[in-house]
């Protein structure tokens, strides 16, 4: 009886700070809106190069628009990551956050989530914008777009937020982030972008059932797999 | 048959290897010149592909090797974060470091055979880029060593290596779902792996047993020297401490 309340009080704990947590990162850029800014102008910069790239063939494009845009999302991640980490640098306060924490995986699980807000926030801004410029009705399978979009941020978002921890203390940070995420998540981003040229081109939910489930496994191994090494990121 | 006497020989003389140096570079020698007299002498040119498919015993054996290295790599890795010893970083850090040349000996491999064969350098089929990207990964895994100088370096390196071999099979499924996406081109068709005849059989396990040899040295060389790296690291560290500096 008595463990059990231990345990009950120690998850409520736990749940209390990674909220705190993603609070207090909220809360600041709420305040300065730098992270939100600057990945934003960044995703429709990478859109609109790409425009220029392919050319002024509409058909062309439209094919190729979900493509452009996950990468438009993957780049925008890592500059998140980047800003993310400078503006943690200025105070050193990771390692006061991580001084306050009962657990320190409640730090990893607050940033992901932390990162995957920013890029929904991103993902929501750019959509219309695609949608217009390359003339594609997002609208008509929004429910199934929200599962792909869901599931294939969440994975970037782990896999970014685990490996900006570990590049924390290189030297070539700005570097090193990319070289590490990108090649990582290919996986993930070859789902999501299939998926999202499937109901696109009017397939139903049910002919992407496979990238779905791909994509739920690619999330639940790697979040998984985060949780167990954080331990040894972290600790010195 | 056949092959498991090989197998079982094969063995043997990497359980003698381990225990001793020089049976190891003997070995690998031998192993290696007959494997070479195997390729170009022994084993039948095949029918359709003639000359050009002898290299197929280099790449394939690289490929296989390749594995086994980022294999060694993920294993060691998960030692060395459980017990903390740096002899399995070392162990690690050095199969990266091979398994990143074997790899490279695939990519370069891979194209002279297409060339004639597919009448293409390069085709996106789902292997190769399976290569190619784990060429990637491992390639970042050994610049986060060279750019990280932090004493958790080590840990660092150890969990990439668990996470980008926990990654193969899914890079493997998303390539291959890519690829049928794709229309096959004409020229292509399925890789000379199919139909080896018992000489042909027989020329690969050598071949791959050379292989195998090679990179067991090579890791035992590159280990000893990233100990002995490490042993004089702290060693100036105590010279620095007893100095006051």
């Amino acid at each position: 009886m008595s463990e059990s309340t231990v345990r009950m009080s120690g998850s409520k704990i736990f749940v209390r700070q990674i909220l705190a947590v993603l609070g207090k990162d909220l809360r600041t850029e709420w305040r300065t809106r730098e992270i939100f800014t600057s990945m934003f102008v960044f995703a429709v910069l990478v859109v609109v190069v790409f425009n220029f790239a392919i050319g002024a063939d509409t058909e062309l494009i439209r094919q190729v628009a979900s493509g452009v845009m996950w990468v438009a999302l993957l780049f925008s991640t890592v500059l998140g990551l980047q800003r993310a980490r400078q503006l943690e640098g200025e105070e050193e306060s990771l390692s006061g956050v991580l001084l306050a924490l009962y657990d320190s995986s409640a730090l990893f699980i607050a940033k992901t989530i932390g990162q995957m807000l920013y890029l929904m926030a991103v993902a929501l801004a750019i959509l219309p914008l695609c949608g217009i410029w390359f003339r594609i009705d997002f609208l008509s399978c929004w429910l199934g777009l929200c599962l792909v979009f869901l599931l294939g941020m969440f994975g970037l978002s782990i896999i970014g937020t685990l490996f900006s921890m570990i590049t924390l203390h290189t030297r070539a940070y700005e570097v090193m982030l990319p070289m590490l995420f990108l090649p990582i998540s290919i996986p993930l981003t070859i789902a999501a972008v299939y998926a999202t040229v499937q109901l696109v081109a009017g397939k139903t939910l049910q002919d992407i059932t496979d990238y779905l489930v791909f994509m739920g496994i690619f999330d639940v191994v790697f979040f998984t797999l985060s949780l167990i090494v954080f331990d040894f990121i972290i600790e010195d | 048959m056949q092959v498991w006497w090989l197998c079982g020989l094969f063995v043997c003389i990497l359980l003698v290897s381990y225990k001793s140096q020089l049976v190891h570079l003997i070995a690998m020698y031998v192993s290696m010149l007959t494997a070479m007299w195997l390729i170009f002498e022994y084993a039948p040119a095949e029918q359709m592909q003639g000359v050009v498919q002898k290299i197929f015993y280099v790449h394939v054996s690289s490929a296989l090797t390749m594995f086994v290295a980022f294999g060694v790599v993920c294993v060691a890795s998960i030692i060395f974060l459980w017990k903390k010893a740096t002899w399995w970083d070392a162990i690690a850090h050095s199969a990266a470091e091979i398994g990143v040349l074997f790899c490279t000996l695939v990519l370069l491999t891979g194209p002279i055979w297409g060339r004639p064969i597919w009448g293409t350098w390069w085709s996106w089929d789902p292997t190769l880029t399976l290569t190619l990207v784990l060429w990637l990964i491992y390639v970042a895994y050994l610049m986060l060593r060279i750019e990280t100088h932090d004493p958790k370096r080590a840990r660092f390196a150890a969990i990439l290596g668990i996470v980008g071999f926990v990654d193969v099979p899914l890079i493997r499924w998303s390539v291959e779902k890519w690829r049928t996406l794709h229309p096959k081109p004409v020229l292509m068709q399925e890789g000379g792996t199919t139909g080896l005849t018992p000489a042909m059989l027989l020329t690969f396990l050598v071949c791959l047993g050379a292989f195998l040899l090679l990179f067991f040295y090579l890791l035992r060389e590159r280990a000893k020297m990233a100990q002995n790296r490490h042993a004089v690291e702290v060693l100036r560290q105590r010279i620095d401490e007893a100095l006051g500096r």
